[in-house]
């Protein structure tokens, strides 16, 4: 299921950290710039492409997603931890946007990210990773799959309880108890 | 009235994830707004989805993305600001507790939402610097001043072409009119110099020729030539004057010019002040005193109809 690390996009020359290199963004440094894309455009384009399906609209999240870091670098520094984590679910939010402009959706209050890890250490993300894939695995077949619909298909809960035919409260059992166990995995 | 139903962390995760209605939505953003704990539980939930957003198949975006990606970016080039410390602002990553800060800088009063959030509702345009509208727009004022000088010398090669074609014409209208003016001229000469040979020819054999006098005369411009010839030598302080006679009757004759003979008897008026318009019925010749008449003095030497 899961064929690449997604290891492979870090350029040698950006050892800088995250934050280094957005304050060289907001510089105008498009060197950094670049550093930042080859760093997280893999993860950024492949929840695109798991929400979308579309390798073309994918790549459309994902210039849309870094062309905002260009244009206003500096808001993510002061508010969030992980740069990293914050662009996987900005790409998610804006690939389930594009899917909701077929259906016009209302749109949602912003929310900060609390996150443990600094994934633009790329032994720290492989691992994150991995260890995220196995916790997955390990979820009941239930849970598994109604995160998944929920997160990565846009679907709401009651799309979801229709399509399973399960009760709208244990569908949003099932998200919670499977977040709650990814949380639980990695603060232990 | 019905009780406000209890925010719940499923609910909280839906909003997250923004599958709720507008209506939840709405209310589970006052709800966090208020609830310090449920701005924790919140930013605890999106940590968790970033984590879960990593188990994605991982694929390599297309190569020509990071060019495209590149070339925008040096489109939006932006104004350095060179009065702001270059100091980075780090963070590190927050520890497993998770700080209420982190939370409560998400939601903010009422739903406020942030610069730069991890919503789909904001409009990258609208987000941009107001320095970056100028520097996005300023590439393109070189195209807009290409674009009129472009313009400008289209139009100034258009205005070229037809000046130049304006003084050909008149050129050659000039060398018309000069070519003109020169035969006229030569024709002119020739009619008045004194020196010219002036010869009427008569059947041979017969006598010589008595005074004669030819005037050729265009009413409507008022153009006359005469030209005499063998005329009886004058007297000092006499003149021949030529007459027009109009058509119209009860019209004085209209002094046409005065002359002298050469010393073969040859003489011309050429072009005299005359109006224009006057018909005329007859040409006459008379002798008057030197400096002309308004009046004909009798007799008429010479007459013509």
């Amino acid at each position: 299921m899961y064929r690449e690390t997604g290891l492979t996009n870090s350029s040698p020359a950006s050892s800088q950290d995250d934050a280094t290199l957005l304050t060289l963004v907001e510089r105008g440094d498009e060197p950094a710039m670049a550093a930042l894309f080859d760093r997280y455009s893999k993860v950024v384009y492949s929840v695109a492409l798991r929400v979308l399906r579309d390798p073309a609209a994918a790549e459309d999240v994902l210039q849309e997603v870094f062309m905002q870091i260009w244009r206003k670098p500096d808001s993510f520094v002061a508010t969030r931890g992980s740069l990293g984590g914050w662009l996987a679910v900005v790409s998610r939010n804006r690939s389930i946007d594009t899917l909701r402009r077929k259906r016009p959706m209302e749109q949602v209050d912003d929310m900060a990210l609390a996150s443990n890890y600094n994934l633009a250490d790329e032994a720290e993300r492989n691992s994150m990773m991995e260890k995220a894939r196995g916790v997955i695995r390990l979820l009941p077949m239930e849970q598994r799959k109604t995160l998944e619909m929920a997160f990565f298909d846009g679907l709401t809960h009651s799309e979801i309880a229709e399509m399973t035919g399960d009760p709208l409260g244990t569908v949003k059992t099932r998200i919670r108890s499977a977040l709650g166990s990814l949380r639980k995995a990695f603060t232990a | 009235m019905s009780e406000p139903r209890q925010i719940t962390s499923e609910d909280l995760a839906l909003f997250a994830m923004q599958l709720l209605s507008k209506g939840e939505m709405d209310e589970v953003a006052t709800h966090v707004a208020q609830s310090e704990e449920a701005r924790r539980e919140l930013a605890e939930i999106q940590g968790d989805l970033a984590i879960y957003a990593h188990t994605a198949d991982m694929h390599s975006p297309p190569a020509l993305a990071r060019e495209r990606l590149l070339k925008q970016v040096a489109r939006e080039k932006k104004a350095i600001p060179i009065d702001r410390p270059a100091v980075v602002e780090t963070r590190a990553p927050e520890p497993a507790g998770r700080t209420d800060s982190v939370a409560a800088e998400g939601v903010r009063g009422g739903g406020q939402r942030s610069t730069l959030g991890l919503g789909s509702d904001e409009s990258p345009v609208e987000e941009m610097p107001k320095q970056s509208v100028v520097v996005k727009l300023f590439p393109w004022a070189g195209w807009a001043v290409a674009a009129g000088l472009a313009m400008g010398a289209g139009n100034l090669y258009y205005q070229r072409g037809a000046l130049r074609g304006a003084v050909v014409a008149q050129a050659s209208r000039i060398d018309h009119l000069t070519t003109d003016a020169a035969v006229a001229r030569q024709v002119m000469e020739t009619m008045t110099d004194s020196s010219a040979m002036r010869v009427t020819l008569v059947t041979k054999g017969q006598p010589a020729p008595l005074p004669t006098g030819r005037a050729t005369y265009v009413a409507s411009k008022g153009s006359l030539i005469f030209l005499a010839s063998n005329l009886e030598p004058l007297q000092p302080a006499k003149t021949y004057e030529l007459w027009l006679i109009p058509a119209a009757a009860g019209v004085n004759p209209i002094p046409a010019g005065t002359f002298r003979p050469d010393e073969r008897g040859n003489a011309s008026v050429i072009l005299p002040t005359l109006p224009k318009g006057v018909e005329a019925k007859a040409f006459g010749v008379t002798v008057e005193d030197e400096g002309g008449s308004t009046t004909p003095t009798q007799p008429i030497i010479l007459v013509g109809e």
